[in-house]
């Protein structure tokens, strides 16, 4: 994953371009919370962690900001879902090891070059 | 291979029980996952990139056991998350000792010595720790993203096999790795003293931050080869050589998806150990609703195309071993000579 794949901060308009069921896949394989935002106005804030299109009823399940749930919605519950949370995903941290691993190389190699530190107990 | 006789034989036995019954799939290894917390940020694990509440949660002991029982298989393996961060993981070893499960615990070891100490687990045949080691000091200490942690897991298999535990070790290999460090590192673990090693390509998880070295299939060919090719006697692996064939090239298997599947905190997971394609509420649901011909490489799914980890090849390849007489040949024969 790299920097700028991310749906972080994403607030998707439902309409002819853009169906519920295709915000759904992408919050579910969104690795930060959503806010689901039902049809009777009400919010529910969480990560969406399973759905299932097929289903006689498609519905998805959201573990809630406290852990709570698993709260299962019907599609027909669902206005829209927005990308609230921090992509946990997003980043690149092993780049930023590499280059912290590279800098202390770097620094290690300057110490010993400039000889200016002090043998240990001298 | 370095399985005790009493596992091949339960593992074997079970097999041919399934075979007997005419069951087409059934599971080999119960992946029980009971958190995804972790004290390492691997640059190749998938496994824990979640918000805050998620990481908190883990399963009850009681939530194990049930799924392990509705389950069945003989084997359970507790990765994770790191499962010696599992505040209950003394008392969930116990339990599935009792139910003469095999357990192996897939640990990094950093707690390991700690958690020894504390006398949370006792030595038994049904138990090995399976400790996380990506090769040597500088392979492994880069793979995990941290210094210091071979050290570590160094010190813990140590004390380890010094109480009597069964200890393995199990390592991802990525693009890059050197042939002859991987076989110094299998030196190492031999000059250790641990059971046996498991070994297996990383898989290319959508949402590891390090996309740019899993093996593709050639070069994974390729890399096993060079690895295994001429195996010293005293190298002892802790899984099927026919898995090991097949990474070699030898073999042509296709993949067994629901021969290793997966439990945690949201379900039984569709369709395997590395995708995440939903979850479904039972095993029984697992095995009868997922879309089964959508997986593995002939189904054309570009997930797959590259694959060749071990939890979806190794219950190929035994299921190859029981199911004709060139692949019962074939395993005898390299299990005898210690050739691939």
């Amino acid at each position: 994953m790299t920097d700028g794949a991310t749906l972080e901060g994403w607030v998707p308009e439902i309409g002819p371009g853009l169906s519920l069921a295709d915000v759904v896949d992408k919050a579910f394989d969104y690795r930060g919370n959503v806010t689901v935002v039902l049809t009777d106005g009400s919010e529910i804030e969480g990560y969406l962690f399973n759905r299932d299109a097929d289903a006689p009823v498609p519905f998805v399940r959201v573990f809630d900001l406290s852990g709570g749930g698993p709260h299962t919605l019907s599609y027909r519950e669902i206005r829209t879902i927005r990308f609230t949370g921090r992509d946990t995903a997003a980043g690149n941290s092993y780049a930023a090891w590499l280059r912290a691993k590279e800098a202390a190389k770097v620094a290690d190699r300057a110490e010993k070059g400039s000889g200016s530190a002090p043998p240990r107990g001298a | 291979m370095s399985l005790p006789v009493s596992q091949m034989w339960a593992v074997a036995s079970y097999v041919v029980r399934q075979k007997l019954a005419g069951r087409k799939r059934y599971p080999l290894v119960l992946m029980l996952e009971p958190l995804f917390r972790c004290n390492l940020a691997c640059a190749g694990c998938g496994k824990i990139q979640y918000p805050a509440q998620i990481l908190r949660k883990h399963l009850t002991v009681e939530q194990c056991l049930a799924a392990v029982e509705e389950c069945g298989a003989p084997v359970v393996s507790i990765p994770g998350g790191e499962p010696l961060m599992y505040p209950d993981i003394g008392s969930l070893v116990k339990e599935l000792i009792a139910r003469r499960k095999y357990v192996y615990l897939c640990t990094n070891a950093i707690l390991l010595k700690e958690k020894l100490a504390a006398g949370l687990f006792t030595p038994s045949k049904y138990f090995s720790f399976s400790v996380h080691l990506d090769g040597l000091r500088e392979e492994h200490d880069e793979a995990v993203c941290r210094d210091g942690v071979y050290d570590q897991a160094v010190e813990g298999i140590k004390e380890a096999l010094r109480r009597g535990f069964r200890v393995t070790t199990n390592s991802t290999l990525f693009d890059g790795a050197s042939p002859l460090r991987v076989r110094e590192f299998f030196d190492e673990m031999m000059d250790l003293g641990v059971e046996g090693m498991m070994i297996s390509p990383g898989y290319s998880y959508s949402k590891a931050p390090d996309q740019e070295h899993f093996l593709r299939t050639q070069r994974a060919h390729d890399l096993f080869s060079q690895i295994l090719s001429n195996p010293k006697r005293r190298w002892r692996f802790n899984q099927s050589p026919l898995f090991l064939q097949f990474l070699m090239g030898k073999q042509e298997f296709e993949c067994t998806p629901w021969g290793n599947p997966t439990y945690n905190v949201f379900g039984w997971q569709r369709p395997c150990y590395l995708l995440q394609e939903g979850y479904a509420a039972t095993f029984k649901d697992l095995l009868e609703t997922t879309r089964w011909e959508n997986y593995g490489r002939r189904s054309g799914n570009a997930k797959c195309r590259d694959c060749m980890v071990h939890c979806g090849y190794e219950p190929t390849a035994v299921n190859h071993t029981f199911g004709s007489w060139r692949g019962f040949r074939d395993t005898v024969a390299a299990t005898v000579t210690g050739r691939f």
